[in-house]
């Protein structure tokens, strides 16, 4: 992997977390498209086979569960399902809000959280529009999807998308999933979700019924959204022991090195 | 160890708590010992590693176990008939199609003298292994209605009071709710299996069903359902090997056999040969039977991570049953089952599932029914023994009647249904024993297999007239072509028929010991035996090879067939036993007047011999069981 400083990427100006490069550098998109999913949550359990986490528990997001399918409940009890997983924004809040920048925006789409430099603080947890944050028990770390990065470090596709029998989900470069999204959503008269939300997201979803039937938030477009820590979980991130002296010297300097980022933790828009 | 006086105490002699041996990978290493009668659950360990790589998992595995714990005298409704139930390594990984097995043994009720056997797919088996157990050994019968809970912190009995007597459906929600985990798995008897007939079924996840009496003898023990749930996950020795023998496994499924398009116009698996059930096997004609499904909604319902899409839901889009819900597996027995009494249309999906709902396995039903309905139409059957209800063909109100009359041995009739057609043809008396289709009191797979050999070969010699696990493919598996050059394979002649079932009773055999279901193993696809056998090697760490593999489907067939051999069971029933209808000459359409009867007994006792088993005995030859590490069982054999 090569750390890539994203002032000298032209057009997209500095950005308050860091950006990497995995393999190419060229943006990929998973395209979900509700109008072929049967809710079989194949892809559910293939990201629990992939990164080895406990089975069960798979109908709401938690530690174990990364990739969740809406409405909760059993496989063929419901005729609309949605995807509720990390979107990968191009513009990740909860990247923006981590005070140790732990949290990864890859120039192939992903947004990773470094397992090893989490303190736990839970900032991200509050800052993402989708709440698909959650908080390890054991560790305390936070966890999430990571767009299968480690396979698309080797070229190889997301566990989830090789998973889904019926091809309703596919991967690829993000302005051939955005154009075949346009596609399919044009010749159905299906929404276009992701496309906007947050600034742009690399997880399309072409959606056949209103939001809601799909258990999916309205998320403004506007980059880095609005967000609320609360103030309990900002002073514990600052007064506590959270992530230990390591991590507080990890925010300290951060905060020391590159003060223009403290505002979309403390102070955002 | 000697068989000779199978009984229970055996289990923790084989079963050790504490191996001597490492235990390979895939396995969650426990197995569950239930004793009804005393309520107690308790852990077991699994076989040492070396009787482990012999018979792998499922069928083998259980019945290897149960030759050794169930009493020779054993009775099939009795407490001291034992169900064994066995998943195997691949069940639960969640990375090759078709890993969601697990296979039940016991002494079957309907011959009361042969291994039956219920085979399940579906999630069940996933969520038994979540919970950290590779199979439960049941024992004794519970004095009240009573369900099994399992999950990571162990095993209870409990009350079951509250749904006894419902629906498998209504019992799967109810238990699910009452166990307060939406991701349960629940497996269930509906009211057939409480009332003991003969071929009642377990139910589980809702579109899927073990057939071959499982639920009567759970019935028998008061055991209502097993509910399973777990976080745990088997350990796998080489997980990127076994991603690309997955990977591999599902190129082979590529070209996909089950879409919506075909559920919304197919009749059923008899269409690939155009011949289906009709009244009592009296007709084979596909005409309007597919009237309506094309209204229908429907959704593909696929087991735990296979990508094969079998199971399926449909909601009824016309008609008197607009709005019902059904749910379906791969096959479509039951559609064959209710053609065979007069119907068609969405009627046939709405009473298929009224069967599957009340837990009848539909082939019992369908010979049962049919031959009384024949009955009434030639007379031999009249209102008095039908409590007045007047069996016309397709007349839908009747057929509904009867099945609920059958769940719950109602009646003169209803009772004979239970037990089976062969009773009901016995009972009947006259020329009902010329009408009546049946495979040594069981009832085959209700399709219109008779103008197909190698099928017919299969159900003929299924133990005990069990739907059979396997066999009888047309088209050779391009994988074993390094070692096999078998054929003609011509419609219309025996050559090579015998031998092909034995080879792909072989691999079909050992897909399920390994936790997989032969549904996914479309063996005549280059790579799929390859993949498979690759698939195991890289979960457990075994060096094994087809040659292996084929050894250890044959070691499970053994072992059917000397579970069977210890109770009276011998090869000649293969074709004594067999209700004279199934071996009439087809009475019309294109296979008119075919029949394999004429190459009978020949081809089963070739099938017999090939396999290492005596023609008429159907014991396995001393050299057999020398071959296979099966000597303990010497006892049974004859020398060739």
């Amino acid at each position: 992997m090569t750390a890539v400083p994203l002032a000298t990427a032209p057009g997209t100006g500095r950005r308050p977390y860091p950006v990497r490069r995995l393999l190419d550098g060229q943006p990929r998109t998973i395209l979900f498209d509700a109008a072929k999913c049967i809710g079989c949550r194949q892809c559910v359990e293939a990201c629990k086979d992939w990164n080895d986490l406990p089975r069960g528990d798979y109908f709401h997001l938690n530690s174990a569960t990364w990739l969740a399918m809406a409405p909760p409940v059993l496989e063929g009890q419901a005729s609309v399902w949605g995807r509720q997983s990390c979107m990968h924004c191009e513009y990740p809040v909860c990247a923006a809000v981590c005070p140790v920048e732990a949290i990864v925006k890859y120039e192939e789409g992903p947004v990773v959280i470094d397992q090893r430099t989490c303190i736990g603080c839970e900032y991200c947890i509050y800052a993402c529009p989708w709440h698909v944050i959650s908080k390890d028990d054991v560790s305390g770390k936070a966890a999430k999807c990571t767009m299968c990065s480690d396979r698309l470090a080797v070229g190889q596709e997301p566990f989830c998308v090789r998973a889904c029998p019926v091809d309703a989900l596919d991967f690829g470069l993000a302005a051939a999933m955005r154009t075949e999204a346009e596609a399919r959503a044009t010749r159905s008269g299906a929404r276009l979700y992701g496309a906007l939300a947050a600034g742009g997201t690399h997880v399309l979803q072409v959606l056949t019924h209103s939001l809601a039937e799909h258990g999916l938030p309205r998320v403004s477009t506007r980059r880095y959204p609005r967000h609320h820590i609360p103030l309990r979980v900002k002073l514990g991130g600052v007064l506590t022991l959270t992530g230990g002296p390591a991590g507080k010297w990890r925010a300290i300097k951060n905060a020391a090195l590159r003060p223009w980022r403290l505002r979309y933790r403390y102070w955002p828009r | 160890m000697a068989v000779a006086s199978p009984s229970l105490a055996a289990l923790d002699a084989l079963c050790p708590a504490r191996r001597r041996t490492p235990l390979p990978g895939g396995y969650m290493g426990k197995l569950l010992h239930v004793d009804l009668t005393s309520g107690r659950c308790r852990d077991l360990g699994l076989p040492e590693t070396p009787l482990l790589r012999q018979l792998w998992g499922g069928q083998a595995l259980a019945t290897y176990l149960l030759l050794h714990l169930l009493p020779l005298d054993a009775t099939p409704f009795g407490p001291e008939n034992v169900i064994v139930m066995m998943t195997g390594p691949v069940a639960g990984t969640g990375l090759t199609p078709g890993g969601t097995k697990l296979t039940a043994v016991y002494l079957s009720p309907a011959t009361e003298r042969t291994l039956g056997r219920a085979a399940t797919s579906g999630f069940w088996a996933m969520a038994l292994k979540a919970a950290g157990y590779d199979g439960i050994v049941v024992s004794g019968a519970a004095g009240r209605p009573t369900y099994l809970y399992v999950d990571e912190r162990g095993a209870a009995l409990r009350d079951a009071s509250f749904v006894w007597g419902r629906g498998t459906r209504e019992t799967e929600d109810r238990l699910r709710a009452a166990v307060g985990h939406p991701d349960a798995r629940v497996a269930c008897i509906g009211p057939a299996g409480e009332h003991l007939v003969r071929a009642a079924m377990l139910v589980n996840d809702y579109n899927h069903t073990a057939a071959h009496g499982l639920g009567a003898v759970m019935g028998a023990k008061k055991l209502k359902a097993v509910v399973a749930r777990g976080t745990r996950r088997p350990p796998i020795r080489d997980k990127a090997r076994l991603i690309d023998a997955g990977e591999r496994w599902r190129r082979t499924l590529k070209s996909r056999t089950y879409t919506v398009e075909k559920r919304l116009r197919s009749v059923g698996h008899g269409e690939d040969w155009g011949a289906i059930t009709r009244q009592n096997w009296r007709g084979t004609i596909i005409t309007d039977q597919n009237e309506g499904f094309d209204q229908n909604r429907v959704t593909l319902r696929p087991c735990f991570q296979c990508p094969r899409l079998c199971p399926w839901d449909a909601e009824i889009g016309e008609g008197p049953y607009k709005g019902t819900v059904v749910h379906f597996n791969a096959g479509s027995e039951w559609m064959d089952t209710f053609y065979n009494l007069g119907l068609k249309g969405n009627a046939v999906l709405y009473l298929s599932e009224r069967i599957n709902d009340l837990g009848i396995e539909c082939s019992h039903y369908a010979d049962g029914a049919g031959l009384a309905f024949e009955a009434w139409e030639k007379g031999l059957l009249g209102p008095d023994r039908t409590d007045g209800l007047r069996l016309e063909w397709g007349d839908v109100a009747a057929v509904e009647r009867l099945l609920e009359r059958c769940a719950r041995r109602e009646g003169w009739l209803g009772n004979l249904l239970a037990d089976g057609p062969k009773q009901l043809a016995a009972a009947l008396g006259g020329e009902a024993g010329q009408w009546v289709v049946h495979t040594k009191g069981g009832t085959p797979a209700q399709h219109e297999w008779r103008p197909q050999i190698g099928n017919m070969l299969r159900e003929l010699v299924a133990s005990g007239g069990m739907k059979p696990q396997g066999g009888g493919s047309a088209r050779p598996a391009p994988d074993l072509a390094y070692r096999e050059h078998w054929g003609p394979l011509a419609a219309d002649q025996p050559d090579g028929w015998a031998w092909s079932h034995l080879l792909s009773e072989e691999y079909r055999q050992a897909c399920g010991m390994m936790g997989a279901c032969w549904f996914a193993l479309q063996a005549h696809e280059p790579d799929a035996l390859n993949s498979m056998v690759d698939a195991l090697a890289a979960t457990t760490g075994w060096d094994v090879t087809l040659d292996e593999a084929l050894d250890a489907g044959l070691r499970s067939t053994i072992l059917q067939g000397l579970f069977g051999t210890q109770r009276g069971w011998r090869a000649e029933d293969d074709w004594t036993d067999v209700g004279p209808r199934f071996l009439e000459p087809i009475p019309d359409g294109k296979y008119q007047g075919f029949t394999i009867a004429r190459w009978l007994p020949d081809i089963v006792q070739e099938y017999y011999r090939l396999s290492g088993r005596h023609e008429t005995s159907g014991r396995p030859y001393r050299a057999t069981l020398e071959r296979l590490g099966l000597d303990e069982f010497m006892d049974w054999s004859v020398p060739e």
